[in-house]
């Protein structure tokens, strides 16, 4: 050990690393990828569903399409819980564009099922979208009555150390 | 005293679990030198401290989150940095020494004559202490933890931490009247 008690990684040295690691833009990234892979998995997955007697080969193709869709699924999952995690700020916004995005997807599939020839895989693909709807709601009541219960914490705290200094 | 401080701490979290980049900067500024001095006595290594304080603090960023009682923030720092600094201990006690037992009987052999040298001897004894007493020493003595964060950063109970560094302390003792040192 040299004789210096001076860290061999500065302070500056871990608030830019520390920094890049909490960029918004990345992780918002990650919030689209989820969001379009779990779109795109269950659009194929009502074609899949719906569509009747399909040869195999097309039954294959959907199944590998319905695989990677899960797999991208589970990798933005994975992203915004262990490495790009998302912080109570952070979770409201994620859910406001959850929301967003499930909404005009429900809308979509419902305009697509009434006017036009798609039919039932345009209704099966709204049935997944409002199950989206209803989960990314949830999250949007849960992550703002989070960021609330901090925020009052956080307000209390200031006046209590306010008063005491 | 305690009271504020923990309060303090309790706020950093707050303000870094909403996501505030300044919270972080203001994190890392007040806990990443205690830090580097606590990963560096444990694992005895400059090198292996800069990359261990750098895990830590990717650790902290991923971790807080989940953290419950902001009040225990540096409880929880300091757990996260032990968890980091056994699992490195660990694999390099599975690799064959890199010192030559020549070089620890010169290291061995130092005869301090004034306070520096003191100082510098007391650091040398300490890291060769066993882990388990050397870390309980540093936290008590030069990171200040209390009792109970202590208890919590090692997961023992406090009891146990009461022992351990009475035993510490004797040991610590005991190897510097042996290198001559009388204060």
């Amino acid at each position: 050990m040299n004789d210096s008690n001076l860290p061999a990684v500065s302070v500056a040295e871990v608030q830019r690393l520390i920094s890049g690691e909490l960029s918004l833009r990345a992780r918002l990234g990650y919030v689209t990828l989820l969001l379009f892979a779990l779109a795109m998995t269950a659009v194929v997955a009502s074609l899949w569903l719906t569509e009747p007697r399909l040869p195999a080969r097309t039954q294959i193709a959907f199944a590998v399409m319905v695989g990677i869709g899960l797999s991208w699924t589970t990798y933005a999952t994975w992203v915004l819980t262990r490495r790009r995690v998302l912080l109570a700020g952070h979770q409201v916004i994620a859910a406001r564009m959850a929301v967003a995005f499930t909404t005009i997807f429900v809308l979509g599939s419902l305009a697509l099922g009434l006017w036009s020839a798609v039919g039932r895989p345009a209704y099966a693909a709204a049935a997944f979208a409002g199950v989206m709807l209803v989960v990314a709601v949830a999250m949007l009541v849960s992550s703002r009555r989070r960021f609330d219960d901090l925020m009052h914490r956080r307000r209390a705290l200031e006046r209590e150390l306010s008063h005491q200094a | 005293m305690i009271e504020i401080d923990r309060k303090q701490d309790e706020l950093l979290a707050i303000r870094c679990q909403l996501g505030e980049p300044a919270a972080f900067d203001a994190l890392i500024a007040r806990w990443h030198e205690p830090l580097w001095n606590y990963l560096r006595r444990l694992t005895g290594d400059d090198d292996a401290a800069a990359e261990a304080v750098q895990d830590v603090w990717l650790r902290i960023l991923r971790g807080i989150p989940r953290l419950r009682e902001g009040s225990r923030l540096r409880a929880w720092i300091f757990g996260i940095a032990r968890r980091v600094a056994m699992d490195r201990l660990r694999a390099k006690y599975s690799q064959p020494p890199l010192v030559s037992a020549a070089e620890l009987d010169l290291a061995g052999t130092e005869e301090p004559d004034d306070l520096a040298e003191d100082i510098a001897l007391m650091h040398e004894e300490l890291r060769r202490l066993p882990v388990p007493e050397r870390e309980v020493l540093v936290l008590f003595y030069l990171e200040e933890l209390t009792m109970t964060e202590i208890a919590e950063v090692v997961g023992i109970p406090s009891g146990t931490v009461k022992s351990r560094l009475f035993r510490a302390r004797k040991a610590l003792r005991d190897q510097l009247v042996l290198k001559g040192v009388k204060r």
